[in-house]
């Protein structure tokens, strides 16, 4: 089996998208009124949160609260996995209640990910508004769960996983196409 | 690393690797009991049965509540209700229980080595609440666990036992993942109830409460059971307090800003007296909160794994 990572996008086309995402999300933030917060989805959806929060505050001059969350022990799929990864982090340094938030996360597949992560969001409190940014939107989710800002639409096969390496993660950046270890 | 078993015998079983998972993942679960909403999905549509065969109540409400608080479906079992009085055989009354397609089973009983006997038989997985004088794991994690949070690390730290060690399965938990987490580790009672053997594990043996509490980062005061009196392995409560009880003159030996533990329940004035228990080095509170935590972790983790 070929597990080489075959790059879909390079660094300065990730960036880019990573670019757009933001300035859709100020428009949302400025037309609303109220508090907001960017969320972002262990793992990959964290740095991208934090990008999104970077390009905000440099180009917009907009500093939304900012949190992170771990989904584990709301999937769906508890009990078929054989290792169970570390839970992360989840840190929601701030009152949701009544607040715009902004989930974010690198690759929406499936949707089964997000479905946990209303679930875990909104036994925090009740936000105003809920919507979801991702990086990647590979077209064919399971649940009907759409994003609200998409950076690139990419398509690979069904048994392939599109891998998001950011600086900082070690190895070359860019969003890659790997063949999903069986 | 990712956990990858079935069932949580003894930290006797485990590396320094996987103690650092649990205790990891257990500050993720010590969040959700601090949330508005206390409970998460983890364990829904799971069944768990708490089987008791030796008394309990701390331990058990312990993992009562953990278990609910991971959406689990809960069925408690106790020996004098069970037909181990009838005649049936141990292994019998757990594959009984199992047949009903319950995913995990606690287990307390008196016989040490009996959670690792039915673990061998059962499919579903398997977590040791405490077997006779050998193991309590969770009340060893939650000790850790509490260290660390308060010291930051464990690596290091001298750690003083005081009590009946050789009855003491929360002292051998204790020992072993304190060791393997690179602790310093000192035991120390009448020598009646801390045998030199001891040492051949690596931990201090000190019979001297003065010497013991020397340079002690925590001290972990065990209960006394006072049956252990008539036993005659120590003449008075008094006595024992006399010259083993942390108390205001005895506290001087250790650092300033050192932990004061005890699993519970407390003697008051016969391991510590109130003013201590109740005062400022004091983490037993803490323990019992850290406890849930604990015990949400291991459950998440056996209970999640494919078995």
């Amino acid at each position: 089996m070929d597990n080489t990572p075959n790059l879909l996008c390079t660094a300065a086309v990730m960036h880019s998208a990573i670019r757009k995402l933001a300035g859709e999300i100020f428009k949302l933030i400025a037309s609303s009124n109220g508090d907001c917060a960017l969320v972002g989805i262990h793992q990959q959806g964290v740095p991208l949160a934090a990008q999104i929060r970077d390009v905000l505050k440099a180009e917009y001059n907009c500093t939304p609260n900012f949190g992170t969350l771990d989904i584990s022990m709301y999937r769906d799929d508890i009990g078929n996995r054989s290792r169970l990864p570390l839970i992360r982090e989840t840190s929601i340094p701030f009152d949701v209640n009544d607040k715009l938030i902004i989930m974010v996360d690198d690759v929406l597949s499936t949707g089964r990910s997000i479905r946990a992560a209303l679930d875990a969001l909104t036994d925090y409190g009740r936000p105003r508004l809920i919507r979801l940014a991702v990086l990647v939107d590979r077209g064919e989710p399971e649940f009907p769960i759409r994003a609200d800002f998409v950076g690139l639409n990419l398509t690979v096969p069904a048994d392939h996983k599109i891998r998001v390496v950011f600086d900082g993660d070690g190895g070359e950046p860019g969003i890659f196409d790997v063949q999903w270890p069986k | 690393m990712q956990w990858t078993r079935k069932d949580l015998l003894s930290l006797y079983d485990l590396s320094a690797e996987e103690i650092t998972y649990i205790l990891d993942t257990a500050e993720e679960f010590k969040k959700v009991s601090e949330r508005r909403v206390k409970k998460v999905p983890a364990l829904r549509g799971k069944t768990v049965v708490n089987f008791f065969v030796e008394p309990s109540t701390r331990t058990r409400v312990s993992f009562e509540l953990a278990e609910q608080r991971l959406s689990a479906d809960i069925v408690n079992m106790q020996a004098q209700a069970s037909s181990l009085l009838k005649g049936e055989t141990l292994l019998d009354t757990v594959k009984n229980i199992e047949a009903l397609q319950v995913d995990l089973v606690v287990m307390r009983h008196s016989a040490p080595g009996a959670q690792a006997f039915i673990a061998r038989h059962l499919s579903c997985g398997v977590v040791n609440a405490g077997d006779g004088a050998h193991s309590h794991p969770t009340q060893a994690l939650l000790d850790i666990f509490t260290i660390r949070e308060k010291k930051g690390r464990i690596a290091g730290l001298n750690v003083t036992i005081v009590g009946d060690i050789i009855h003491s399965r929360v002292a051998r938990s204790n020992i072993w993942g304190l060791l393997k987490l690179g602790a310093n580790v000192t035991v120390a009672g009448p020598a009646t109830m801390v045998p030199k053997e001891f040492e051949s594990i690596g931990v201090r043996v000190c019979h001297n409460l003065k010497d013991a509490l020397k340079d002690a980062d925590v001290v972990n005061m065990l209960r006394i059971q006072r049956e252990r009196q008539t036993a005659g392995f120590f003449p008075s409560t008094g006595e024992y307090a006399k010259f083993f009880g942390l108390n205001h003159d005895t506290m001087k030996y250790l650092k300033p800003d050192a932990l004061v533990m005890h699993p519970g329940p407390i003697n008051r004035d016969v391991e510590l007296t109130g003013d201590i228990a109740d005062g400022p080095n004091s983490v037993i509170l803490e323990q019992v909160t850290n406890g849930l935590a604990i015990r949400m972790a291991v459950l998440y983790l056996v209970g999640c794994v494919k078995k």
